[in-house]
């Protein structure tokens, strides 16, 4: 396992609010990685920072084999590199359909005359199909996304996610609104993913991580507080006294 | 240009009907146009009419451009109007040399001495140029006696300065309100620019005389208004057919997407800048075409009508049609322009309410703002909307 992501001395600072405070991570590939802390410990702010969404007033964000620095790559560069992400509240495109959606998600080149002349072909239309029934949206395909129930629309997104291939994928509280069977069907399709591919999952509900089962950051106040195994993590003091005993 | 960029997508108007039924009906409205016209057929539509019908049309196919890069791209841009009148200047220039250089040519065959070219040159340059003091051919008019060059220009001068123009504002992540007024400040500057006597297209005199077209001199003018207003509506039709494709598919997504959430976008790893330019610099090409089929039915061009007002007409045209949709954009043109010509040109009747008069050159934009608060509030989606409202009702 070589180090896929490697963030180290990260701070930022929003109007004098230090919500980031020399963070180090490392993500290895394959590996499957659980992010949890207090509400407002940064772990968004991680993501936002590795995206490129946020710039950060110090540090390092190195990828891949030949450690290409983020930081001066745009998000698109960013996210063509490899990255992708799911939002902590979905972003959809509400106005265009389920396949729509899923289709500009789709890994393909992504200029603008690539795309105009663009000609969806049996593989992708296969592709599509493949993972609407991976996420239970099958029979929702020619349906507006704003139609959606929220758990759909997590869904989606989890969905053009997994369309866009990438090598890293971002999670951010991919649960939040799902019911118990749609929790697990999530941790399902996280592990798998894990398999071959780096997934970063940030998430509030510990039954969640626990069913995981893989390596814990807790963050708090923008640096990391403990990491190992949920096991190892739950018995440390100081995270019992900032976010378990609450 | 629409037939080379078409192969790649067959079924296209197959899947899009409401293309060929708008190709369908344009088509039917300039044969019956024709048939009415004095230049071919009945002449129940004068030949003034006719170029009013034939500007219409170049309105309609800019509001269709504008429909794109604001209602489908979500960039509002208030100087689509710049590009336009560019390119009523671009063929003006052409129209007005050449012409020029048939009366110079023709006045200098009795001289004794054969004149030199230079001589020529001169003579038409005194001749163009006097109204503002100069004797002197500008530098900028040196494509003007080539008609090919000259149309070259007109799409090259156009295109490059909404590149370079769309290139620092989208690069520097102007956007929303910022990036309208960046726009009007475009048009603004340019205008004025424009007015000035020294910069090489005769100040507010602007250029006139363009309904003449040199070679053609000896054909009525209801020949060559119905000309025009075939080509005018060619335009419409190859424009409409281009923007349709180009908002449909794949790309279309991603252009609608870029509206609704940019960032969104290129977390997708899309490089939102690129697309936008495209859409830019596109409709601008289109704009100043639609301008170089306008301004010689209209016959004259000075910098006014590239005052910052005329594109946030253009903007209200398209609200007023509903945007999003392009055969709004041709019916909120259409409706509007007309209705404007009516009640500004005289055609409506005065209302004497013995108190007062309502004298409708003077009411007619008051009417036209009531107008646009009403559709804002009432039919967000405009004319279009209210017609998608009425058809899919059994
Ligand atoms: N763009 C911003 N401007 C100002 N403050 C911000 C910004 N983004 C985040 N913050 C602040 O930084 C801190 C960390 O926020 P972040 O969203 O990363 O927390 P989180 O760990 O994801 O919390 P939660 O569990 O509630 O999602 C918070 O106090 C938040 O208010
Ligand atoms: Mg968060």
């Amino acid at each position: 396992m070589s180090a896929l992501l490697e963030v180290s001395g990260v701070s930022v600072t929003f109007d004098g609010f230090r919500a980031i405070n020399n963070l180090s991570i490392s993500i290895g590939e394959p590996e499957l990685r659980a992010v949890i802390g207090p509400n407002g410990a940064g772990k968004t702010t991680f993501m936002d920072i590795v995206t490129g969404k946020t710039k950060p007033d110090e540090g390092r964000v190195l990828w891949g084999e030949t450690s290409m620095n983020l930081l001066g790559m745009s998000e698109s560069a960013i996210a063509r590199a490899g990255i992708g992400r799911k939002f902590q509240k979905p972003t959809v495109f509400e106005d265009q359909t389920v396949r729509e959606n899923l289709a500009m998600a789709l890994r393909n080149k992504r200029g603008p005359f690539d795309v105009l002349f663009y000609k969806p072909n049996r593989h992708a239309r296969a592709r599509i199909a493949e993972l609407a029934e991976e996420i239970g949206l099958s029979d929702h395909l020619p349906r507006r996304a704003g139609d959606l129930s929220h758990g759909q629309k997590q869904w989606l997104e989890i969905g053009m996610l997994l369309a866009q291939d990438p090598r890293l994928l971002l999670v951010d509280e991919p649960a939040a609104g799902m019911t118990p069977a749609e929790r697990e069907h999530t941790t399902e399709l996280l592990t798998r993913a894990a398999q071959t591919r780096a997934v970063v999952v940030i998430e509030h509900d510990m039954e969640f991580i626990r069913r995981l089962n893989c390596k814990v950051t807790v963050l708090h106040e923008g640096s990391v507080l403990a990491e190992g195994s949920l096991d190892h993590v739950t018995q440390n003091q100081q995270v019992i006294d900032v976010y378990l005993g609450r | 240009m629409a037939k080379v960029t078409l192969a790649p997508r067959k079924g296209f108007l197959s899947e899009n009907p409401s293309v060929l039924r708008f190709l369908g009906l344009l088509t039917v409205f300039t044969l019956i146009v024709t048939a009415l016209s004095e230049g071919f057929g009945a002449g129940i539509v004068s030949t003034s009419f006719l170029k009013v019908l034939g500007m219409t049309l170049c309105l309609c196919l800019i509001a269709v451009a504008m429909d794109v890069v604001w209602g489908y791209c979500g960039i509002l841009s208030l100087g689509h109007f710049a590009f336009f009148g560019l390119g009523g200047y671009g063929i003006g220039m052409w129209l007005m040399y050449a012409r020029t250089e048939g009366i110079v040519r023709e006045s200098l065959a009795n001289a004794p001495i054969p004149a030199t070219e230079g001589e020529v040159r001169d003579a038409i340059a005194t001749q163009i140029f006097s109204v503002v003091g100069s004797t002197e051919l500008p530098f900028i008019w040196g494509f003007a006696h080539s008609l090919t060059l000259q149309l070259l220009m007109i799409v090259l001068v156009p295109g490059l300065l909404a590149l370079v123009f769309g290139w620092l504002a989208f690069r520097s992540r102007v956007t929303g309100v910022y990036l309208s007024i960046l726009t009007q400040a475009m048009t603004l500057a340019l205008s004025l620019y424009l007015f000035q006597n020294d910069t090489g297209l005769r100040g507010n005199n602007g250029l006139s005389g363009l309904q003449n077209i040199p070679g053609l001199l000896h054909l009525p003018q209801s020949t060559i208004a119905l000309w025009f207003f075939w080509a005018s509506a060619l335009a419409l039709g190859l424009g409409y057919l281009l923007f349709a494709w180009l908002v449909s598919g794949k790309f279309g997504s991603v252009v609608r997407a870029i509206r609704d959430n940019e960032s969104r976008v290129r977390f997708l790893g899309y490089h939102v800048e690129s697309y936008k330019l495209v859409v830019f610099t596109v409709t601008a090409i289109v704009s100043a075409i639609a301008g170089a089929l306008y301004y010689p039915q209209a016959g004259i061009i000075n910098p006014a009508e590239i005052a910052p007002i005329t594109s946030i007409y253009l903007a209200v045209w398209v609200a007023i049609g509903g945007r999003g949709r392009l055969y709004g954009a041709v019916i909120g043109a259409a409706t509007v322009s007309l209705l404007s010509s009516w009640f500004t040109g005289g055609g409506a009747p005065n209302i004497d309410l013995g108190f007062y008069e309502i004298v409708w050159t003077d009411w007619w934009l008051v009417l036209l703002g009531l107008g646009f608060v009403a559709v804002t509030l009432f039919f967000p989606k405009g004319i279009g909307g209210l017609f998608d409202y009425l058809v899919r009702k059994p």
